[in-house]
């Protein structure tokens, strides 16, 4: 029994040092039910100064779901620090207009664990708890399990960087703030073909929504740029490990640039330095899940095989010229102490865009937010960019092309912006 | 006197079943925000776990082979399901989800669902059941991830349908996927599989053939001599378990809308993945349909309430650290399961209404043992 006791205590201490281990992390990266609870207190303190002055009149809830934890748990913190910022900032300034009353804005989070049906079940709790305006959720995979339900249950989704072409066909309730895989895809072929690259290959995950739907693009895009596609292999799934014989192909075919979608957990500690080992040294041209692979490179790696990694991105902090994304910059770097990347950013846009059109329409019930979204004139000053909706409610927006660059003098790779894409 | 009892029980049992399947039928026909966005899909989701882990329990309670690959039945099913809903609707069969045709459908792709699973099952049994312990299970391993390669690469199903966004959401348009209105109405439809399914398996487990396997799982060598056709019997019950996970598939493809082969993975961040579902039988008991049942239930309730429940944030922070990792919490359930109850929750018994009155003398007596053997240990 004593024994038993013993192990058991054992068992709970590794659990809860693990837990700890995880919380100082959040700290820093500022995620989890926590931080909804901290942005409640401090809308509702924002709410409480204001009421002082007399203007505040409620509290508008917003709801949002990501990937807090799990392997692409990068993405959703990221998303929640952009959103949260996006909130603060707003409740700083006076929080939202909505005709003659002023209200103030806050989250409710939720971890949908890059799974689906849990993302499903989430959504359905954000809806019974009233919420109408929903931010969600940064892959998409997940996000196309929920568009049907966002719609037949009249509830707006947002998604951050939801970019697979058919989560939004038409008008209806699902927006997002990110260009679509098929844009993206295009301005990949298009950056490769103005390059005089004539060989390309691709190596791609044909069982995932996002990897599967950005090598259609590029393979149609390019093919309609004079590209020929030399080589194209498929893994099977998004989290493999080993992509040694799809690169031994690609040299067998002597591709120039070979096209990699796939997201920054596999590209940094298996893909790259893959390609490189079987003697690739073209270019390696990803999209935007490749961001953030300077996190997943393993210590003690050789750093010059990250050398010649591009990807087509969002945004970037370095090309950003406008007033909106430079102080968007700055307050970020204030409060989180990091450069923020695109989920950071299109999580912020994401709150702005919803705020600008509340304002628009005066209310913020799903029904009058839809309809002031829906209105494909307007046009939205957020952080990624000056942007309107086209008919489908996926943005008209350029993408920056970024990559890694090897420096030798101090053995270390830096996230470079190389240059504005878009379509001719 | 002992004939009559055993009347009794099946009596009372088949009263209580019948009671929830009205209650099933009252909330279909009810109103209700949290219903309709909460209990519903709730529901919905238990239902499809309890047959999975039933439905493992065959083979890894009953015949005591460890199969490491049950949801790769499921997504045949799953698949299959909601491929053959969406070429009826193409054909015009039925042109929205009510009425007789509708019905029809659903029961047909839910039937060939199972069949195809089952079929599955025959194929990978016939060859991995000749091995024994670990090489069955690396078998079964092997097959579920064979499985979502298989729909991964098949064009219909994998590349340009269901697992892309436009092709899921015909699902929910179009073929079986239920929105959350249609969740509340055809919500007997769910608890009356389980039923049928726990029902048949409950028969099967206390039939004859019940007895063989046990037979074969108690040792192998007794049961051949006494013979029972070994390779025969675990090929049936590895065929029997693959036809419920099958159906069970059907069911997930109503409630989920989208299908996406990870899901079906051997793990992912969910509670519905194939070494999961080995962790609900192991904590429900070994050999206890009930015990099955009692587990997903329990381990869907807590995985649900930890992400969506009130609870959590009522804790002080250092213990929502904990559960914002929901695996860990999992984990340490498991291990406490493990300590104190070895042989699961149930053990090998099965929950009957018409012990329960009987439950406070057999606690003091568990008690009273435990006690027992704590003075004799005490005393060495």
């Amino acid at each position: 029994m004593k024994k038993k006791l013993l192990s058991l205590l054992l068992a709970l201490c590794l659990a809860f040092s693990l837990a700890a281990c995880g919380s100082s992390d959040s700290t820093s990266g500022t995620s989890d039910s926590d931080t909804s609870t901290a942005t409640d207190a401090e809308a509702s303190v924002a709410a409480e100064e204001d009421s002082t002055s007399g203007a505040v009149d409620g509290t508008i809830m917003l709801g949002m779901i990501g990937p807090m934890t799990g392997s692409l748990a990068v993405y959703g913190t990221h998303v929640a620090n952009g959103v949260n910022l996006a909130i603060d900032q707003i409740s700083a300034a006076g929080g939202v207009t909505v005709g003659d009353a002023t209200y103030g804005l806050a989250v409710e989070s939720k971890d949908d664990q890059g799974d689906s049906t849990e993302f499903l079940n989430a959504m359905n709790a954000l809806i019974s708890d009233g919420i109408e305006l929903v931010i969600g959720s940064a892959t998409s995979g997940c996000t196309s399990s929920i568009t049907s339900v966002s719609n037949s249950e009249g509830v707006v989704l947002v998604t951050p960087s939801g970019t697979a072409d058919a989560l939004t066909t038409e008008m209806d309730y699902v927006f997002r703030t990110c260009f679509k895989d098929s844009f993206q895809g295009e301005l990949a072929a298009q950056y490769a073909a103005d390059e005089g690259y004539t060989k390309v290959g691709i190596v791609y995950c044909s069982a995932d929504t996002y990897s599967a739907g950005l090598r259609d693009a590029f393979a149609a895009a390019a093919e309609e740029l004079g590209l020929e596609i030399v080589a194209e292999e498929s893994v099977a799934t998004m989290t493999e490990v080993d992509y040694t014989n799809q690169f031994t192909k690609m040299v067998e075919a002597e591709a120039e640039l070979v096209f990699v979608p796939f997201y920054y957990d596999v590209t940094g500690p298996y893909l790259v330095p893959q390609a490189r080992s079987v003697g690739f040294d073209g270019i390696l041209l990803g999209a935007d899940g490749v961001d953030n692979t300077e996190t997943t490179i393993p210590d003690g790696a050789d750093m010059s095989v990250y050398n010649d990694f591009l990807f087509v991105n969002h945004y970037s902090t370095e090309l950003a010229t406008s007033d909106i994304s430079i102080s968007f910059v700055e307050s970020y770097e204030e409060v989180y102490g990091e450069t923020p990347n695109n989920f950071d950013a299109l999580g912020y846009d994401a709150v702005l865009v919803l705020k600008q059109a509340i304002e628009s329409c005066g209310a913020f019930d799903a029904d009058s937010v839809q309809a002031a979204l829906a209105d494909t004139s307007v046009v939205y000053e957020v952080s990624t960019g000056t942007f309107s909706f086209d008919d489908t409610g996926t943005p008209i927006k350029t993408g920056v092309l970024m990559g890694y660059s090897y420096t030798e003098g101090d053995d270390a790779v830096t996230k470079i912006a190389v240059t504005t894409l878009s379509l001719d | 006197m002992r004939k009559n009892e055993t009347r009794t029980r099946y009596l009372v049992n088949f009263i209580a079943v019948v009671l929830l399947f009205v209650l099933s039928l009252v909330m279909s026909n009810a109103g209700g925000d949290t219903l309709k966005l909460k209990v519903v899909p709730s529901i919905w989701q238990c239902c499809y776990l309890i047959i999975m882990a039933a439905s493992l329990n065959l083979v890894l309670g009953f015949l005591g082979q460890l199969s490491l690959g049950h949801c790769g039945f499921m997504a045949v099913g799953a698949y299959t399901a909601a491929l053959l809903s969406l070429a009826f609707q193409r054909a015009g069969f039925y042109d929205e989800k009510s009425g007789p045709a509708f019905l029809l459908v659903l029961l047909l792709s839910t039937l060939v669902a199972g069949i195809l699973a089952a079929l599955m099952g025959l194929l990978v049994g016939i060859p991995a059941l000749r091995l024994k312990g670990d090489y069955l299970a690396i078998i079964t391993l092997g097959f579920g991830m064979i499985i979502v390669n298989v729909i991964n690469n098949l064009p219909f199903c994998g590349q340009q349908g269901l697992g892309q966004g436009s092709a899921s959401s015909a699902l929910y348009a179009t073929g079986l996927g239920f929105s959350n209105d249609e969740k509340v109405q055809y919500l007997w439809v769910a608890v009356l599989v389980v039923i049928l399914c726990m029902t048949a398996m409950l028969l099967f487990v206390r039939s004859k053939y019940g007895r063989a396997i046990r037979a074969i799982r108690d040792n192998e060598i007794a049961a051949s001599t006494s013979g029972i056709n070994v390779s025969y019997y675990k090929v049936l019950t590895f065929t029997i378990s693959a036809f419920f996970a099958g159906v069970t598939g059907a069911l997930y493809s109503c409630c989920n809308a989208a299908l996406a082969t990870t899901s079906f993975a051997f793990t992912n961040g969910s509670i519905l993945n194939s070494v999961f579902i080995v962790v609900m039988v192991v904590v429900g008991g070994m050999g206890s349909m009930t015990g099955s049942v009692i587990a997903a239930v329990t381990l869907f309730l807590l995985n649900y309430t930890i992400k969506n429940g009130a609870w959590v944030s009522a804790l002080p922070a250092f213990l929502q650290n904990v559960f914002t990792y929901p695996m860990l919490v999992y984990s340490i359930v498991l291990i406490i399961v493990i300590l104190f109850r070895p042989r699961g929750i149930m053990g090998s018994r099965e929950f009957a209404l018409c012990d329960v009155p009987k439950w406070p003398g057999r606690i003091k007596a568990w008690l009273t043992s435990r006690s027992g053997e704590k003075e004799a240990s005490s005393h060495e």
